[in-house]
């Protein structure tokens, strides 16, 4: 068994309104798969069916070989949970909450305590294990809950939003340890609106939108994809501007004219570069303009200049220091900018939106 | 083995917050004692020592008499006696007594004709005017009894004498109309005995087994809707679905959860009872508090019926009101339902609580055995299987 969840036409239907539209995703063993998806877009309702919360409407999802529908108690016994909120009884104590987790598993009596006591060390939790839950702050929760998610040693665990409201230094603990627990062989689904966090961590990463997975692939391969797909749109719309602008006067236009059409169009999908000096000038800008991949040059109100950019390479890199250079222009810092995972998710969503709208 | 330690949990889980946070503890203990205080207190004592003046216009025997026998009679709180009508009537008009006993100017002759007492009575007191009316019939128709009888005797000694009648008609204060009819003079001497076959009941004893279930029943009804809508929106109750775990199992430990803090709960309204109001429990406290433990059970069953798919807690608040208030009202807690109109007769009796205070009513008061009240137990029951069938099936695992 390659996968450790497979999905069939999974579908949930609340009356009339479908939260999660026939999807169909697999995800390998031992990896970390990223949901990502607007709020309402179906996310938690998948996972609730992935954990039998929830009954599916149609279709179905295997767990570790079973299937949610048929055999719910096996699916349980795979998986692990720690939900956004820390649904841990607030009146009982880290150590007795995951006691009570224990008992409800099953675990043998004289398994129990060493169990818990190895996971409290792993999270580090233990000194605080006879502290009541309401009383602990957001990452001790959140490690609480891991303690009582993992001690029944589930081969799959879902985190809703783990990271959410904590600091930052808390949030790199909990990141390290999602990555070891990933290194230790769970299979790690990672529901998140953090786009640095899923970007970090996953190998997979599936966007979902109005109830249907819109996007699935590698947190690279979504940005690559991003940028092809924007490159095609981008020649897209030269061609149409082009064309008819050609319809309109027989003459063929210049390269220069064909250039200043196709920098003015959509450029969204070029890389972006940007450097701050000490003393911008005229001419630097109009001789950075000059380059041919330079498509734009913008400056900032902090004084930092902006540039669009087509073919990120070395040579183009070089091109532009050099440029500067040969003006007497002083670097102060300069950087590069891909296309990001938040601008991943903010275009498929944005489309499925505007699809929707149509 | 495994079910045993889940449904241990609960238990333990119940008990533990409530060490864990103390106020609710005082709360479970000083609820019930509040309920008890306030009812038995507020609700279950006598009126009397009613402020009244007394207008006496007249001299003699007869009128001496009346007065001795409104001052000592504990209805009474006698503010002041005087011989004019239009003051007593304004301390009654201005509120500082309930009503001015009027004796007529003609009170003490001896004439014959008919003499006519009034109670100007403030009836916008309508607790004081129900006690003072039959308070006040009741002396003028043995004064009129002991004035006949006197009277009978001199006739047979002297031929010449005449019969004296005596009577009182109640004048309302707000509207200064007489309402009641005059009273006939008693002529009769026929005695009416009352055999109280359980003893003089005071209406505490009637309130307190009605309270006990009242309590019961709110706080189990109440006690769901956290234990399970509440878990529900908290999601710990998610947290018990993930494990491989039965509805039926995490429902059973709610209910055993409950019910041993219910079970607490009606211990100390038993001993708070007996302490504070000396309620004595004829039937005995074993088969008192069995029967609040159906009691307990059948509400608690009504709880998940209701909460089965309610998903927060101020859901469940709403949907529990309009079942848990006419229930404190229709099912003869506060006074018997032969009382109430017919309507409220017929819903009484849908109404777990009304079967659960009848037979509470008849152990505690009327010391019967749990045999006695065998049809309350059974309809209790059919109650509570209905709602957990219902409850259960009706149960939304989907949360």
């Amino acid at each position: 068994m390659k996968y450790a969840i497979e999905t069939f036409d999974l579908t949930k239907k609340y009356k009339d309104f479908t939260a999660v539209n026939s999807i169909n995703f697999k995800i390998p063993k031992s990896s970390i798969f990223g949901m990502l998806g607007p709020n309402g877009a179906g996310k938690t309702t998948t996972i609730k069916m992935l954990t039998c919360l929830a009954q599916p409407t149609s279709g179905t999802a295997k767990v570790e070989g079973y299937d949610v529908k048929d055999n719910p108690n096996e699916v349980r016994e795979k998986i692990g949970m720690v939900p956004q909120a820390v649904s841990l009884y607030k009146d009982l104590t880290v150590e007795e909450n995951a006691e009570l987790c224990s008992d409800y598993y099953g675990i043998p009596e004289d398994e129990k305590f060493d169990r818990i006591n190895d996971l409290m060390e792993l999270v580090d939790i233990k000194y605080a294990k006879d502290k009541r839950v309401g009383q602990l702050s957001g990452g001790q929760k959140q490690k609480a809950s891991l303690v009582a998610s993992l001690v029944h040693r589930p081969d799959i665990l879902f985190l809703d939003e783990p990271t959410i409201g904590l600091d930052p230094t808390t949030k790199r603990v909990l990141w390290n340890l999602i990555q070891d627990l990933n290194d230790s062989g769970h299979t790690i689904i990672l529901c998140s609106h953090d786009m640095h966090e899923v970007d970090m961590l996953c190998d997979n990463v599936g966007i979902i939108s109005t109830g249907n997975m819109v996007a699935y692939n590698t947190p690279q391969g979504l940005k690559d994809d991003l940028l092809s797909e924007q490159k095609k749109e981008h020649e897209k719309y030269i061609q149409n501007v082009l064309g008819k602008i050609q319809e309109e006067s027989p003459e063929k236009l210049s390269a220069s004219e064909i250039n200043n059409i196709s920098s003015n169009g959509n450029v969204s999908y070029l890389k972006k570069m940007s450097f701050l000096l000490e003393n911008s000038n005229e001419d630097i800008i109009n001789s950075l303009k000059n380059i041919q991949q330079v498509h734009s040059v913008d400056i900032a109100k902090n004084g930092r200049v902006n540039l669009k950019i087509e073919g990120f390479d070395d040579n183009i890199v070089n091109d532009v220091i050099k440029t500067i250079i040969s003006k007497n222009g002083k670097i102060s810092s300069i950087s590069t900018e891909e296309p990001s995972l938040e601008d991943v998710f903010i275009n498929v969503t944005s489309e499925v939106d505007e699809d929707a709208r149509a | 083995m495994i079910e045993f330690k889940k449904l241990k949990w609960m238990v333990k889980k119940e008990w533990l917050s409530l060490r864990r946070h103390p106020g609710r503890l005082v709360s479970i203990i000083a609820f019930p004692i509040i309920m008890i205080l306030l009812f038995g207190y507020g609700m279950g004592g006598d009126l009397s020592n009613l402020p009244v003046v007394v207008v006496s216009q007249d001299h003699g025997n007869l009128t001496d008499l009346t007065l001795d026998t409104i001052k000592t009679t504990d209805v009474y709180h006698v503010v002041n006696i005087t011989t004019s009508t239009s003051d007593a009537k304004a301390m009654v008009d201005s509120g500082q007594v309930k009503a001015a006993i009027i004796l007529p100017p003609n009170y003490d002759s001896s004439d014959g004709e008919q003499k006519t007492a009034t109670l100007y009575l403030d009836s916008s007191d309508q607790m004081g005017s129900q006690v003072l009316i039959p308070a006040t019939q009741g002396i003028f128709n043995q004064l009129s009894i002991k004035q006949a009888m006197s009277q009978q005797a001199a006739l047979s000694s002297s031929s010449n004498a005449t019969a004296t009648n005596t009577s009182v008609i109640t004048e309302d204060a707000d509207t200064s109309g007489s309402l009641s009819a005059s009273l006939d003079s008693a002529k009769s001497t026929i005695n009416l005995q009352i055999n109280k076959i359980y003893g003089n009941i005071k209406y505490m004893d009637f309130l307190v087994p009605a309270i006990l279930g009242m309590t019961i029943m709110m706080s189990c009804m109440m006690g769901m809707g956290a234990s399970i809508a509440g878990e529900r929106e908290t999601g710990e109750l998610a947290r018990l679905f993930m494990t491989p775990t039965s509805v039926a199992t995490v429902i059973g430990g709610k209910i055993i959860g409950k019910l041993s803090v219910e079970m607490f709960r009606a211990i100390i309204l038993l001993i708070a009872a007996i302490v504070l109001f000396s309620v004595t429990i004829k039937g005995g406290i074993i088969p008192t508090l069995i029967l609040l433990f159906i009691g307990a059970l059948c509400f608690v069953g009504f709880g998940i019926m209701l909460s089965a798919r309610t998903s927060t807690q101020e859901d469940y608040s709403q949907l529990v009101m309009p079942f848990s208030m006419p229930m404190m009202f229709v099912s003869g807690v506060f006074y018997p339902i032969e009382t109430m109109p017919w309507i409220l007769q017929k819903l009484a009796y849908i109404f777990p609580l009304t079967y659960l205070n009848d037979a509470m009513r008849a152990v505690m008061i009327q010391g019967q055995s749990l045999g006695d009240v065998w049809l309350d137990i059974v309809v209790l029951l059919g109650f509570t299987l209905i709602f957990f069938v219902v409850g259960v099936l009706r149960f939304n695992r989907d949360v």
